[in-house]
C-alpha cells in the first residue's frame, strides 16, 4: 500500500494518456518519414522529353521486331555484325542463327556452329529431311520480361520506348536474369561480370538508324519497325499477316515477330 | 511526470533513425534513379553515348559513288558494302581515313552466302563449291578460288 501511495499522482488514467500521446507523436514522426520517401520516390518530370546528344525522346518510340524466317539464307553476317558494332566477346552471342532440320516423321536437328558467325557448312544427314530452315533470334524485348521483374539491383529496366536494358554499373553479376531468360538471350560478360544482351543497337536506334544486325541482312530477314510511328510498314505487316511469337504460353509478350514460323521452333 | 523521458528518449532515436536512413538512402542511390521508373535514367543516356561502328547507310557513297552505282543496278544492291568488307569505322572516323578498308578475299566470303544448303530458301543463288570448282570430295578449296574468275566489277555488280 505504500507504494501505491508513492505513485498517487500516476493513475492508469495518466498512465493510458502518456500513452496515447506517446504513440501519437510516433505514427507523426513515421507518417512524415513515409511522405518525404513517397515523394522522393515519385517520377519527375524529368522522365520524359528530349535526351542525349541527339534530341532523342524514348517515350515517343515503340521498337518492334520482325523475323523472316522464309526469307533467311543463314549467312550469319548479323552475327558477325552483332558482334563488331557490340563488342560482344568471342563465344557469346547478342544474336544467333539456328538451323532446322525436320524428318518426314517429326524428328528435329538443330544447330548453331559458333551461334553462325561463320556461316554453315553442308549438313549431313543420314534421315529423310522433311524441311529445313534458318531462325535468326535475338532478345525478344519482352514486355512482359521475367528477366526484369527478378532483378535484386534495378540494373535490368525496360526502357520508355521498349527497349530490355542492363544497366552495367548497377548490375551485380548475380545471374538471377540469365537464368530467368527462356529464350537465352542474356550471358554474363567474362570482363565486365555484369550481365550482357542485345541493346536493339540502342546507340543506333535513338541516332535514326537500324541496328547493325537488320541493317547487315542481305536480304530483308530482319527488320526494326516503331509501333508509334503511323503507317509503320514493320507494323502493318504485324498487325495485318499471321505472325507468331516464340514460345507463347509463357506470356511473357515478345516484341520480336516471327513470319514463316514453323511449329518445331521454341 | 518524470517517467515520461523514456517516451521522448524513444522518439529521439525514432528521430536519429530516419534521419540517418534518409542520408543513407540519398548516398547509397544514384541520383537519377527513379525517374522514369526502378532503374537509373542516366543508364539510358550511356547507351545513346555509345560510338557507331557500322556507317549509316549512303555513307559509302560519300566518297565512292562510282562503285556504288555500279553496285545498285546489280543482284547484290540489296546488300550493304560493310558486310562483304568491315566498319566503315574501321576505314573513316570523324571524317578522316584511319585505315585502308579491308577486302576479304577467301572464297569463305562468298560460301556464307553462296555455298549450297539445304536450309536455304530455293530462290537463293547456290552453288555447290566442289562441282562448281571440279574438285574431288574432301579435297580443299583454294582460299583465292572465287577471286580467279570473279573481279571486283563482277562482284560488285552481278
Amino acid at each position: 500500500m505504500d507504494d501505491c501511495k508513492n505513485n498517487e499522482g500516476y493513475t492508469r488514467r495518466n498512465f493510458l494518456l502518456a500513452g496515447a500521446r506517446g504513440a501519437a507523436g510516433m505514427a507523426l514522426v513515421l507518417f512524415g518519414g513515409g511522405v518525404a520517401l513517397v515523394s522522393a520516390n515519385t517520377v519527375s518530370a524529368g522522365g520524359s522529353g528530349p535526351r542525349g546528344e541527339y534530341g532523342y525522346d524514348p517515350t515517343k518510340h515503340r521498337w518492334i521486331y520482325l523475323v523472316d524466317i522464309s526469307k533467311c539464307i543463314g549467312c550469319g553476317s548479323c552475327v558477325r555484325a552483332c558482334e563488331l558494332e557490340n563488342q560482344v566477346p568471342a563465344n557469346f552471342f547478342r544474336t544467333w542463327v539456328e538451323r532446322y532440320h525436320v524428318s518426314r516423321t517429326g524428328q528435329v536437328w538443330i544447330d548453331s556452329p559458333n551461334g553462325a558467325r561463320d556461316g554453315f557448312d553442308p549438313a549431313v544427314l543420314g534421315a529423310d529431311v522433311a524441311k529445313s530452315f534458318f531462325v535468326p533470334k535475338l532478345c525478344n524485348h519482352c514486355t512482359n520480361t521475367p528477366c526484369v521483374q527478378l532483378c535484386p539491383v534495378g540494373a535490368s529496366f525496360i526502357s520508355p520506348d521498349g527497349v530490355v536494358l542492363v544497366d552495367e554499373q548497377r548490375c551485380i553479376g548475380c545471374s538471377y536474369c540469365v537464368q530467368a531468360c527462356p529464350y537465352g538471350s542474356r550471358f554474363i560478360h567474362p570482363e565486365t561480370h555484369t550481365a550482357s544482351k542485345c541493346t536493339l543497337c540502342y546507340h543506333r536506334i535513338t541516332r535514326g538508324h537500324r541496328t547493325a544486325c537488320v541493317q547487315n541482312c542481305p536480304t530483308g530477314a530482319r527488320r526494326l519497325g516503331d509501333a508509334k510511328v503511323l503507317g509503320d510498314e514493320v507494323a502493318n505487316i504485324i498487325a495485318t499477316s499471321e505472325v507468331h511469337l516464340l514460345k507463347p504460353e509463357l506470356h511473357t509478350e515478345p516484341n520480336c515477330y516471327y513470319i514463316g514460323h514453323s511449329q518445331e521452333v521454341r | 511526470m518524470e517517467n515520461t523521458k523514456h517516451i521522448w528518449r524513444a522518439v529521439i532515436l525514432l528521430l536519429v533513425l530516419l534521419v540517418a536512413m534518409v542520408l543513407g538512402r540519398q548516398a547509397l542511390i544514384p541520383e537519377s534513379f527513379g525517374e522514369m521508373g526502378f532503374y537509373r535514367a542516366d543508364a539510358l543516356d550511356e547507351f545513346m553515348a555509345k560510338e557507331m561502328e557500322y556507317g549509316p547507310p549512303g555513307s559509302c557513297t560519300e566518297c565512292h559513288d562510282d562503285v556504288a552505282e555500279a553496285k545498285a543496278a546489280g543482284g547484290h544492291a540489296g546488300v550493304q558494302c560493310e558486310v562483304c568488307h568491315a566498319p566503315l569505322s574501321t576505314h573513316v572516323r570523324d571524317g578522316d581515313i584511319v585505315a585502308e578498308m579491308a577486302i576479304n578475299r577467301t572464297w569463305h566470303l562468298c560460301a556464307y552466302c553462296h555455298q549450297q544448303l539445304t536450309a536455304r530458301p530455293a530462290g537463293m543463288t547456290q552453288i555447290d563449291l566442289h562441282e562448281h570448282l571440279e574438285l574431288g570430295s574432301g579435297e580443299a578449296i583454294p582460299e583465292d578460288a572465287c577471286f580467279d574468275c570473279h573481279d571486283a566489277e563482277g562482284i560488285h555488280s552481278p
